[in-house]
């Protein structure tokens, strides 16, 4: 087992290492051709049907006077050229937007004003889709960036080292808050908030806090109420606390009808939950997921009732809300961590300290580009700015 | 009276004063343009007459009262400079709002649906709409709001997705310009300006000083600031009074807080 | 077994092609990332039904229970049916009878939870605003500042208060907001590709 993580770990790194040399070593074809005086190729990076045109602002080109350009295309073998466009010589560049893959153009540029004009020709070009967009290639190195770290620290983690995870007031909470509630004969209430949809990693970071929350709920025999804005939130609750309540032999007392949707609309999300609240005064409230503008209204809610609140979420702004309303907060990424620290399954714990070593691969960026920055050399924010 | 424990039934009573009082009176405060208001309204200015802009009413009717200046002074702007709105609504509750704000500020132009502006109605799942619409509009609106084939208006036929649009105007209460900026700015290279409410505008600074948003106008503030640059007064500078005092009200029971504290620890 | 690895596998090969699809611009790939989003609205469309149905089904039993409060439940259902029914009927256009109710009830009942904000803002910022500490002072300075600097009289003091109120949104509020996103990019990351991968399960219902 231990042998085929090994191979698995250095295929992987061979694989990386190579994709990241190859983009170095190969320039992009449109920088190569761009040192021509004239000429035209296949748009690179696109999905075809383009074909790009570009020129000097050589003398022997275009007279310096001379500002209008036009251009005609015909396709290779035909006879009549047609008109395209009129554009201005300073722009030095046309995408032909037009053209159909696999038949070969040419083109004629006039460059001409009353007084005196010259024409040249390019081509012949096809256009042609491509597999890679080139433009996209720092996101990928991210990409496998990120891969690279998360295969190196779950082979560190296959040879048994076990990771370290800070304690989080907010998730060490979860127990106390739930077993107030039994012990004060109320209900824990538990809602992701309004923002999120079940695409959204914040959701899936909540719904995995609320299977931990669940798995309580069953053991100490306490109410939970799930309202949601998303039917298909409500649809993967069901089924977590559903799955929780089995997990801990108590399906009986499971209440599907605790689980339900309110309305897809932000302050009627609002409103249903503030009404919850109100009315059932529930001991501890849990506010994880994506949170807008009804985060305040909701934690000063359960605040007035006295709940013992968690909060959590991803929008920096209501984070300064959650602070002044609730008992303990989780900042932005400790939600992620959440699922790691409180089932303590190594893998997922691997994966939470994969966070910490990307973070220290960005700073180390951020701390290169700010002193390149300083003295006057913009390479690296320029190459990790195209997008 | 423990001034560190007024009631809040209390704060929320004058709060209620400091605000509707004002909205009663007709006085008007100097407004002083701030340079996010300022970047949306050059990149407006900047776009060529004819030139088409999305105007997505990410909206609900909560935040109507507040978002409504602003949204009316950006619509103003951009029929002023003759630029042609493609209207549409990623939140249901938008769609009404969009149709009624597009309408009636075009009549007040003179301007004619089909002609200069056209409204797509609603989608649902914003994600999957801003992506299929940086393919192909049409796919993602097949029909407009009428039920009618808007490809057929000759002034809008030639509008395939984000590379035929100058501008995304996105009138939000909430973090829809976020997945704009993310979506179709990130992946179309597609300029984005975002009209929204204050209490989100301070997440959006991040992205405005990137340059990923061109600028914002918030809430009640840059809506004063907007019809300012624009020569009217509407709600945003009528607004400006309640909003003042209103501030001015927190700022003062946060003092009396912190003197009450203050005397009562010595 | 099949119960736990078809959910799986269909998680592996969405979120693998999701991931994937965006360095390729080929229509072959396109046309099957729009035929993706497609579907997402579609399937989005029929969870909407189910949760029309979920709020009909749970006030019905309320109502038929006669449970605590179930008269609430009455006239919930009831704005239902009377608002769609305007719309099916009448249209959705100017003039008609549901964006009358739109207007004149919607908007004002909803302008009105949410203009709760407003008072729990001033009651959170007298709770919380205390000056216990040099780093509390620090805050509420701020906060002074930027409440100041987003209404005129701020600039009618001086020119230096909204000045002041946007330096600290755009330098000191902004960076620390950075860092805070950077992390929850960092969490979300790891997060999709522990779903894509198969190591996060827990929001399956199953461990």
């Amino acid at each position: 087992m231990k042998g085929e993580g090994t191979n698995i770990f250095q295929r992987w790194v061979i694989v990386s290492c190579l994709i990241l040399v190859s983009f170095f070593i190969f320039p992009s074809p449109l920088y190569a051709e761009a040192q021509a005086d004239c000429g035209a190729h296949d748009t690179p990076s696109d999905g075809g049907g383009s074909i790009t045109i570009f020129w000097s602002d050589s003398a022997d080109l275009i007279p310096a006077h001379v500002d209008t350009l036009t251009v005609y295309r015909r396709a290779v073998g035909d006879s009549d050229w047609d008109r395209l466009a009129e554009t201005t010589t300073r722009e030095k560049l046309f995408l032909d937007n037009n053209t159909i893959d696999g038949i070969a153009y040419e083109y004629r540029l006039e460059a001409k004003d009353s007084v005196s004009g010259t024409q040249f020709r390019v081509g012949s070009v096809t256009s042609s889709p491509q597999w890679f967009n080139a433009n996209r290639t720092v996101v990928l190195v991210g990409v496998l960036a990120c891969l690279a770290v998360l295969a190196g620290v779950m082979y560190i983690q296959r040879s048994g080292k076990s990771f370290y995870v800070r304690p989080i007031r907010g998730l060490e909470a979860v127990d106390e808050a739930v077993g107030r509630a039994t012990e004060m004969g109320k209900s824990v209430l538990f809602t992701p908030g309004w923002g999120g949809d079940i695409q959204r990693p914040t959701t899936i970071a909540a719904l995995n806090i609320l299977r931990y929350v669940a798995t309580k709920t069953a053991e100490y025999r306490c109410d939970l109420y799930f309202p949601t804005h998303d039917p298909v939130i409500m649809a993967a609750a069901e089924e977590v606390i559903h799955e929780a309540y089995i997990e801990q032999g108590q399906a009986d007392i499971y209440n599907a009808d605790n689980v339900f949707y309110t309305t897809s609309s932000q302050l009627g999300y609002a409103a249903a939950v503030d009404g919850l609240i109100t009315r059932y005064k529930p001991a501890a409230v849990f506010l994880l997921g994506t949170f807008e503008g009804e985060a305040l209204i909701l934690a000063e809610t359960g605040n007035s009732v006295g709940a013992m609140q968690v909060a959590g979420t991803d929008s920096t702004i209501q984070l300064s809300f959650f602070m002044v309303a609730c008992d303990y907060t989780l900042i932005g990424e400790e939600l992620f961590a959440a699922s790691g620290y409180l089932t303590k399954d190594s893998k997922i714990l691997a994966s939470v300290k994969v966070q910490d070593y990307l973070k220290v691969i960005i700073v180390t960026l951020l701390v290169v580009g700010a002193i390149m920055a300083t003295f006057g050399s913009s390479v690296l924010s320029d190459w990790l700015g195209q997008t | 009276m423990d001034l560190t424990r007024i009631d809040k039934r209390i704060i929320y009573l004058l709060l209620l004063l400091a605000v509707a009082i004002p909205l009663l009176t007709k006085l008007e405060l100097p407004v002083n343009v701030g340079p996010q208001t300022e970047k949306v309204f050059e990149a407006i200015e900047e776009i060529p007459a004819g030139s088409h802009i999305i105007v997505s009413f990410d909206i609900e009717a909560s935040s109507l009262p507040e978002v409504q200046p602003v949204a009316e002074a950006m619509i103003r702007h951009t029929f002023g400079r003759d630029l042609r709105i493609v209207g549409l609504a990623l939140f249901s509750e938008g769609t009404a709002i969009g149709y009624n704000m597009l309408s009636s500020i075009a009549q007040e132009f003179g301007k004619e649906y089909g002609e200069h502006y056209i409204y797509l109605g609603f989608r649902p799942q914003y994600v999957s709409a801003i992506l299929g619409m940086g393919e192909d509009i049409n796919s993602v609106f097949p029909l407009d709001y009428m039920n009618d084939d808007w490809t057929e208006y000759p002034a809008f036929a030639k509008v395939r997705n984000y590379s035929d649009i100058s501008l995304v105007l996105s009138i939000a209460d909430g973090s829809l310009p976020t997945y704009w900026v993310e979506y179709a700015g990130s992946r179309y290279h597609q300029k984005i300006v975002t009209g929204l409410t204050a209490v989100m505008a301070t997440s959006y600074y991040p992205y405005t000083e990137s340059g990923q948003l061109v600028g914002m106008v918030g809430g009640l503030k840059g809506a004063a600031e907007y019809e300012k640059l624009l020569g009217y007064v509407g709600g945003g500078q009528r607004g400006m009074l309640a909003q003042s005092s209103g501030h001015l009200l927190i700022i003062l029971v946060v003092c009396i807080a912190n003197i009450a504290a203050w005397r009562k620890r010595r | 077994m099949l119960r736990k690895r078809i959910p799986l596998l269909i998680c592996f090969v969405f979120g693998a092609f999701g991931l994937a699809q965006y360095y390729s611009p080929h229509p072959i790939v396109v046309s099957g990332y729009s035929t993706v989003l497609d579907w997402v609205q579609i399937i989005f469309a029929f969870t909407l039904i189910v949760g029309v149905l979920s709020v009909f089904q749970i006030h019905l039993k309320k109502i038929s229970r006669r449970e605590k409060l179930w008269g609430y439940s009455i006239v919930t259902l009831s704005a239902i049916i009377v608002m769609a029914s305007a719309g099916f009927l009448g249209g959705t256009g100017r003039g008609t009878a549901f964006v009358w109710m739109f207007d004149n009830m919607q908007v004002p009942m909803q302008s009105t939870v949410f203009a709760l904000l407003a008072f729990f803002v001033a009651t959170a910022a007298y709770r919380g605003f205390r000056l216990r500490n040099v780093e509390a002072g620090i805050l509420l300075a701020a906060a002074i500042v930027i409440m100041l600097g987003r209404i005129p009289i701020g600039a009618l003091i001086s020119d230096y208060i909204p000045a002041g109120a946007e330096w600290i949104l755009t330098v000191p509020s902004m960076s620390a907001k950075r860092a805070v996103l950077i992390g929850i990019g960092l969490g979300s990351i790891t997060t999709a590709l522990r779903v894509i991968l198969g190591i996060e399960r827990s929001y399956l219902g199953r461990g």
